[in-house]
């Protein structure tokens, strides 16, 4: 853990992964984000914090434009992943999507094996050219996502079948094997029992050497143990951006302060 | 006097549950705690008094005839009806009857006449007496009911006991109406293997069902082969269900996943318009248009095809069971949850992936349900193949050919007066079994099948 407390200061030498200028986001007459700015750092676990309904998981879906799946959202403002404006004609959603990996809320493993669910996203965009490739890609993803052990016997068993904190761990691996850069998570452990939760944030931590980690929480005690820099939302609006332990122990907004010490949300 | 008797009954059990209900009402009012609500006192009540009331005046109703008729048969004269058959006594009954009713016809005997009387006065008290039997029955159990109500009766007990053995019997209905159904056709297809033998009937490639209609006419013997019916039946069934199952499960699959909403919403109720056009309106589509679309396609390419093809009247089955293979796709895919498509979506699968990969394994299940009540449909449906498919037993794979399927042969082996002591009638019995078997044969396999495969999602 103390190494890994020394690249907790080393937040500030990272370069800037994703920017978000001017961002709002309308469902139908609703606007939810209302024009939010933030930059995100590479290698850095990013927690978005907040009430419920405040627009964090609203946010987290526009950056990899999971927001285009519903008929009547509408997002505006300028999303760039590596400088790249992620809205721009010219990018394909389904090829972003590859890039910008996600895990969601309740653990979603597909009706198939273990090994298929793996599978899955290397399949399609081709990443595997023979069986041994796949079986490489399957035993490194199952690896990194901290189950190969527990799996490993039975990797032709349904997904669907693991207990809840082994199909939320399962899903980040299927999030891994497409080799995105930035991993999207929307509370991974809010459907999970304490251990489970436990391990799900370890594994969050050993992510950030690999990637860059957006992880949206509703456990403060969760945002201060994994997440380098915090951002803190509220009606639709980033009031506040900073590293975690600022936010946390020194918040200049008197909304976050109130937030951190329970007084709303 | 009937109607009445129903009045009576229905006033009874208001009053009673409204009886109830205040009782226990003022038990609760004055301070002691009830084990049930007052409404249950109330529901026990009028169920104590509308089930067995009800049961008494059905029974009432369903004996009264006999019972009127045995005693005026047996009062009168002696030696009136020595000596005659079951037919003639049945005759003056009868005639005693419409004398009863006012419809006299020359000049009756005068014992007929005494016998007409007694009828209409037993007939009289016979509905006084149902009148009275609800009333005294009423009144009774309305007191029993009223004794019960105390603060420690178990009303809501009592009223799940009623209930569920009203559900029970229910069941019980439904189960012994499949019993009887399947002992009918057991029966009566018994009686035509012992005219015509199993293994003709199951083996015999020649299905001509005609016989002599007087012992010294001419005609030929018949032959009860059922080979050539069904397959004329499978071939009919699989035009329908290769037309129907990509039509349906693509327009389900585009409806639930890519449509706009407004397509969606024009495009489901006009499906659902489909599936409620009665099938007589298809055997037209089958015989004005199809069949002879079918025809001049045909003879433009040169190729001989019958009037009656199977294929016209298959196309147009599977056009009718497109909506059924289609709103049952369609409520099987938007019963998978929404999170398996999030996940493949965000794994950047397209949405046709999504859909193949993901959804439609998931769906399996309630498509396959699907699929085999119209494969069902399409077996067991009479009206399109009575129209548009031939009436020749013609053991052909063919579907250019003419061909008849089963219920066809059932429908014309029936028409007209028929007698039920020849083969050719009893043979509709063996055909109606057989379409049993097969379905429920293909029911069984199918469910297996689905288990087997199924790619369950919670």
């Amino acid at each position: 853990m103390d190494d890994l407390r020394a690249i907790n200061n080393d937040v500030e030498s990272n370069a800037t992964k994703i920017s978000a200028k001017n961002v709002q986001v309308y469902y139908g007459d609703t606007h939810a984000i209302k024009d939010v700015n933030v930059e995100i750092k590479e290698h850095t676990v990013t927690a978005f914090i907040g009430p419920s309904g405040c627009g964090k998981s609203t946010f987290l879906r526009s950056i990899n434009r999971m927001n285009d799946t519903i008929d009547i959202c509408r997002v505006e403002g300028d999303i760039r992943i590596d400088g790249q404006d992620i809205y721009d004609r010219n990018i394909d959603p389904v090829q972003l999507r590859a890039r910008v990996g996600m895990v969601f809320q309740k653990p979603n493993p597909f009706p198939k094996s273990i090994y298929d669910n793996i599978a899955y996203g290397p399949k399609i965009h081709g990443l595997a050219k023979t069986k041994a490739d796949m079986d490489e890609i399957v035993e490194k993803s199952l690896r990194r996502g901290a189950i190969w052990n527990e799996v490993k016997d039975r990797l032709h068993a349904p997904g669907t079948g693991l207990s809840g904190g082994q199909q939320q761990r399962l899903c980040i691996a299927r999030a891994i094997a497409t080799e995105p850069d930035v991993l999207l998570m929307d509370e991974p452990c809010s459907a999970l029992d304490p251990i489970a939760t436990s391990q799900v944030e370890e594994l969050i931590d050993q992510l950030r050497e690999s990637y860059t980690v957006v992880i949206v929480t509703h456990s403060m005690q969760q945002a201060a143990r994994v997440s380098q820099k915090t951002a803190f939302f509220h009606l639709g609006s980033l009031v506040e951006y900073g590293t975690t332990d600022d936010i946390f122990t020194n918040p200049k907004d008197s909304r976050t302060e109130s937030y951190i010490s329970g007084r709303i949300g | 006097m009937t109607t009445l008797a129903f009045a009576i009954l229905l006033a009874a059990c208001m009053v009673a549950y409204a009886l109830n209900r205040r009782a226990a009402t003022g038990i609760r009012d004055g301070g002691q705690r009830l084990h049930s609500v007052s409404g249950y006192h109330g529901l026990f009540a009028l169920l104590m008094i509308l089930v067995p009331v009800l049961v008494v005046i059905l029974l009432w109703l369903v004996l009264q005839g006999t019972v009127v008729n045995t005693l005026v048969m047996s009062s009168l004269p002696d030696g009136t009806l020595d000596g005659l058959g079951k037919g003639q006594v049945d005759l003056i009954l009868a005639e005693i009857q419409s004398i009863a009713g006012g419809r006299i016809f020359g000049e009756p005997e005068p014992w007929k006449i005494v016998a007409a009387d007694r009828f209409t006065g037993l007939l009289q008290a016979a509905s006084l007496g149902l009148v009275l039997v609800t009333v005294l029955l009423s009144l009774a159990i309305m007191l029993f009911a009223r004794g019960k109500v105390s603060a420690d009766f178990r009303a809501r007990q009592g009223v799940e006991k009623i209930i569920s053995g009203l559900m029970i019997f229910c069941s019980v209905v439904a189960v012994f109406t499949t019993v009887g159904i399947v002992a009918s056709l057991a029966f009566e297809t018994v009686k035509f293997l012992k005219l015509v033998p199993l293994t003709e009937f199951l083996f015999g490639t020649s299905w001509e069902p005609q016989i002599p209609i007087r012992a010294d006419q001419v005609a030929a013997e018949g032959a009860f082969g059922w080979l050539p019916v069904i397959v004329g039946t499978i071939v009919i069934t699989i035009v329908a269900i290769v037309i129907a199952i990509p039509i349906g499960l693509l327009s389900a699959i585009y409806l639930n996943e890519f449509a706009p909403k407004v397509v969606r919403s024009v495009c489901k109720p006009i499906l659902e318009v489909l599936a409620g056009v009665p099938t007589v309106v298809y055997g037209f589509f089958a015989i004005l248009v199809v069949a002879p679309a079918i025809r001049s396609l045909g003879a433009a390419w040169g190729i001989d095809v019958a009037p009656n093809t199977a294929l016209a009247a298959g196309g147009v089955m599977g056009i009718m069971l497109v909506p059924f293979i289609s709103s049952f796709a369609d409520d099987a895919l938007s019963a998978v949850p929404g999170s398996l498509r999030d996940g493949a979506l965000a794994l950047g699968a397209t949405r046709a992936e999504t859909v193949m990969n993901v959804l439609f394994p998931a769906a399996i299940p309630g498509i396959v349900g699907g699929v085999l009540l119209a494969v069902s449909r399409a077996i067991g449906e009479t009206m399109i193949v009575v129209m548009a498919a031939g009436l020749m037993a013609n053991l052909t794979l063919n579907p250019l050919e003419s061909v008849t399927t089963v219920t066809v042969q059932i429908v014309t082996l029936l028409i007209g007066d028929t007698s039920f002591d020849n083969p050719k009638t009893l043979a509709a019995f063996a055909l109606g079994m057989m379409l049993f078997i097969v379905t429920l044969i293909i029911n069984i396999f199918a469910l297996r099948i689905v288990r087997k495969y199924r790619e369950a999602y919670d």
